[in-house]
């Protein structure tokens, strides 16, 4: 066990590591995804959600979770990461499920944070902030790019009314929720565009009201998740490459005696570790820093991920550019990485805003 | 926190003044030839008041402190602006080194000496032509009686001009090449044998010096380890290099950070989009480093060399050089202007910093390093020896 990790987290590790890894099953796992057309792959959703357990991993333990926190949680996305395999796990079991454990009423935790973590219902967030108009009782209002959207049994959506934010939970199959897959670059990724068309706010169960700056700190918190994917990924893709440099022989050589090849590698490795640093750093810091941290680790994982993959590509030469070979996968991944909850230059926006705080 | 931070950081803001004003946040790395005196009597009140060697077990004098003591004992430092440290290879490399390897007698002679901010150390490894290579030591010692008597030539041996003793590798087995028939040699620099020479460096500073060894001597107890445990004595003290001392490194680059973001935000350039991504970078980067220290030294706590630990040099060594470009972009056309007369401290940092990417260990040396141990990959051929 390695700091800062504890003996459960190496439990739940080596569980989900032997589950993912098999899913992968030599660069099918995603093969399968893509063919599938959907995004995501509904089966392993509910095998990880459901015989792991792992949907409520950061979920308190009154609520049926594992009460493994943030740093639960990057064990879970960085072994997903690693497999790429697509489910809905950081939107049920991060962002919807840290909106409801901090900003949440006593009965929406309870009402929706044990089905959360048993697996029985899988929300995403909509964030309708700007995006919602209300007329008298009902809502109306169009978002794109809404991860995982079609795997949605709920929506969990944020809409402002009478100068409050209110946080609300929907039946995605209400009839007034169209709800659309998009055409995307990674194709083991789902993204949906989900129109809410007159929805009535009696179909809405409110569960918290906040203010737009405490929503967004658990939004902009949430990316810890990705930031641990892209870890996951990362990782993976240098495994990839280490073990190819190590068979191919060119010039008589195994192609990793060379310099120019061992020097990128150990540059992808500091890309890699920065990334991690960042990571864990983030999910442990201080309810003070966290915001500040999962910032950071957002944009040096997505930026690490992205070079590595790219890497991993130019150092398996012609092979790499090949769909049958899995690495464009990951590099797929590695790019929407960066876009989605914000580009990375907007993340680095961010953190300049912070650091000279009205200054510019 | 603990009593003991506090504590400390009571005594900063009672003891960090007056005379010791004038060091507020100097003698970082191109800085650090500034005013010696004054620089001597700051590490002696440290000393005095007990705050050299706080990471030291309490058997050896120290505090025993832990490692997030130990973190937020620098950052309180940082805080306070205090200066680089001119005892800190006494007591962040050799301390750790002698604790570990050297006999009781040893370590009665020389750890007091260190703790009291009495006795600078300086290290003595590089030579002309075992930089890179570094097992390619000529330094020659060899025993008379009571007395190893060492001829030869060590180089780029930082801050040496202020220190009373150097840890020297020398070969002292006659035919042994690379690794093998090395000792660990503990000399005292104010004597006859020993000539130190400045060497004046793009920084216009000299805190690098060349030191020649003609006849040099020391007494043949002021070895650790036996004949040939020199390489193995000297590869732990650098391990030592890559974990406690980033803590101290940590307070300097976040102090010059935090002056460089002061400036941009006078001089305007904090509106510049470019710039303030690139601040925002290197933020993240003082962060990753923190975090990365922290992983290396609970691994290291636990009695493991962790991975990650190979990337700490060649990470902060590049991010510091990034930053010394980015101090100079954000000062603009000014900064081709000396407006004293003089390098000022961003022009320093610049220069300097250019050094960070080669001594101990250049970036291309790291990356075989990392390659070869953190990664697993082949070993790079190597010449016959001469």
């Amino acid at each position: 066990m390695a700091y800062p990790f504890t003996e459960d987290h190496d439990m739940i590790r080596e569980a989900v590591r032997g589950w993912a890894q098999a899913w992968y099953d030599g660069g099918k796992g995603p093969e399968r995804v893509y063919q599938s057309g959907t995004g995501f792959d509904l089966e392993a959703w509910q095998a990880l959600s459901g015989e792991l357990g792992m949907a409520g991993v950061a979920i308190k333990e009154e609520y049926g979770g594992a009460g493994l926190g943030d740093l639960g949680r990057v064990v879970v996305m960085e072994e997903l990461g690693a497999s790429l395999c697509s489910v809905p796990f950081q939107m049920a079991g991060g962002i919807c499920t840290d909106i409801l454990q901090k900003l949440g009423t006593a009965s929406g935790k309870s009402m929706y944070l044990p089905r959360i973590a048993s697996g029985q219902i899988c929300p995403t967030y909509v964030e309708g902030l700007d995006a919602f108009s209300i007329k008298e009782s009902s809502l109306s209002g169009v978002v794109s790019m809404n991860a995982y959207g079609n795997a949605a049994s709920h929506f969990l959506i944020s809409f402002q009314r009478d100068k409050k934010v209110s946080l609300g939970v929907v039946m995605a199959a209400n009839p007034n929720i169209e709800v659309e897959q998009q055409k995307t670059l990674d194709p083991t990724r789902s993204l949906a565009k989900i129109t809410f068309n007159n929805l009535s706010l009696d179909d809405v169960k409110v569960i918290g009201t906040t203010d737009r700056g405490r929503l967004q700190d658990i939004v902009d918190q949430s990316f810890i998740a990705l930031a641990a994917e892209c870890v996951g990924g990362a990782q993976k893709c240098l495994d990839i490459t280490l073990e190819y440099a190590g068979q191919r022989e060119q010039f008589d050589r195994p192609i990793a005696s060379f310099q120019a090849y061992k020097h990128r590698c150990a540059d992808m490795f500091i890309a890699l570790e920065e990334a991690r640093s960042a990571t864990y750093a983030a999910a442990i810091a201080r309810p003070d820093d966290k915001t500040e941290a999962a910032l950071i680790a957002k944009v040096v994982a997505a930026d690490a991920y992205f070079k590595i993959a790219g890497d991993a590509i130019q150092l398996h030469g012609g092979i790499g550019f090949t769909w049958e070979y899995p690495l464009h996968f990951f590099f797929k991944r590695a790019r929407a990485n960066r876009s989605i909850f914000g580009s990375t230059s907007r993340g680095y926006n961010k953190i300049a805003d912070r650091i000279f705080g009205n200054a510019a | 926190m603990s009593g003991l931070i506090d504590k400390f950081d009571t005594w900063m803001a009672e003891n960090f003044c007056g005379e010791f004003e004038s060091l507020r946040g100097r003698a970082t790395p191109g800085d650090e030839d500034i005013m010696p005196e004054l620089r001597f009597a700051w590490e002696r009140k440290m000393g005095e008041a007990g705050w050299v060697g706080v990471g030291w077990p309490k058997e050896h004098g120290g505090k025993g402190a832990s490692l997030e003591e130990l973190v937020a004992f620098n950052e309180v430092y940082a805080r306070h602006g205090g200066p680089g440290r001119n005892g800190h290879i006494g007591e962040t490399l050799f301390a750790p080194t002698l604790i570990a390897y050297g006999t009781d007698a040893q370590k009665a002679k020389y750890l007091p000496g260190i703790k009291n901010g009495t006795e600078l150390w300086c290290q003595g490894y590089s030579e002309p032509n075992a930089g890179s290579d570094l097992s390619n030591i000529k330094t020659k010692a060899r025993l008379d009686g009571d007395e190893w008597v060492v001829d030869g030539q060590k180089i780029w041996t930082s801050l040496a001009m202020d220190a009373d003793y150097v840890f020297v590798i020398a070969r002292a087995e006659e035919g042994t090449v690379g690794r093998h028939g090395l000792v660990f040699l503990l000399m005292k620099l104010d004597q006859a044998g020993i000539d130190i020479r400045p060497i004046k460096q793009i920084s216009e500073t000299a805190e690098f010096n060349e030191v020649f060894f003609d006849s040099a001597r020391c007494h043949k107890d002021d070895m650790i380890g036996g004949v040939g445990d020199g390489w193995k004595i000297a590869m732990a003290l650098l391990g030592f290099e890559r974990g406690a001392s980033t803590l101290g490194q940590q307070m300097t680059f976040t102090n010059e950070f935090e002056s460089i973001v002061k400036l941009a935000k006078e001089n305007g350039a904090a509106h510049d989009p470019t710039i303030r991504q690139r601040i925002a970078k290197a933020y993240c980067g003082l962060k990753v480093m923190r975090m990365t220290a922290l992983r290396t030294l609970e691994a290291a706590h636990h009695g493991e060399l962790s991975r990650e630990g190979y990337m700490s040099k060649i990470y902060w060594a590049t991010w510091h050089r990034d930053l010394g470009e980015l101090a100079m972009d954000v000062m603009g056309p000014d900064a081709e202007l000396l407006k004293d007369g003089e390098y000022g401290m961003l022009h320093k940092l610049f220069l300097f910093s250019r050094s960070d990417t080669i001594y101990g260990g250049t970036n291309q040396i790291q990356r075989n390093i990392i390659a070869e141990r953190a990664l697993g990959m082949p070993k790079e051929p190597r010449g016959k020896p001469k």
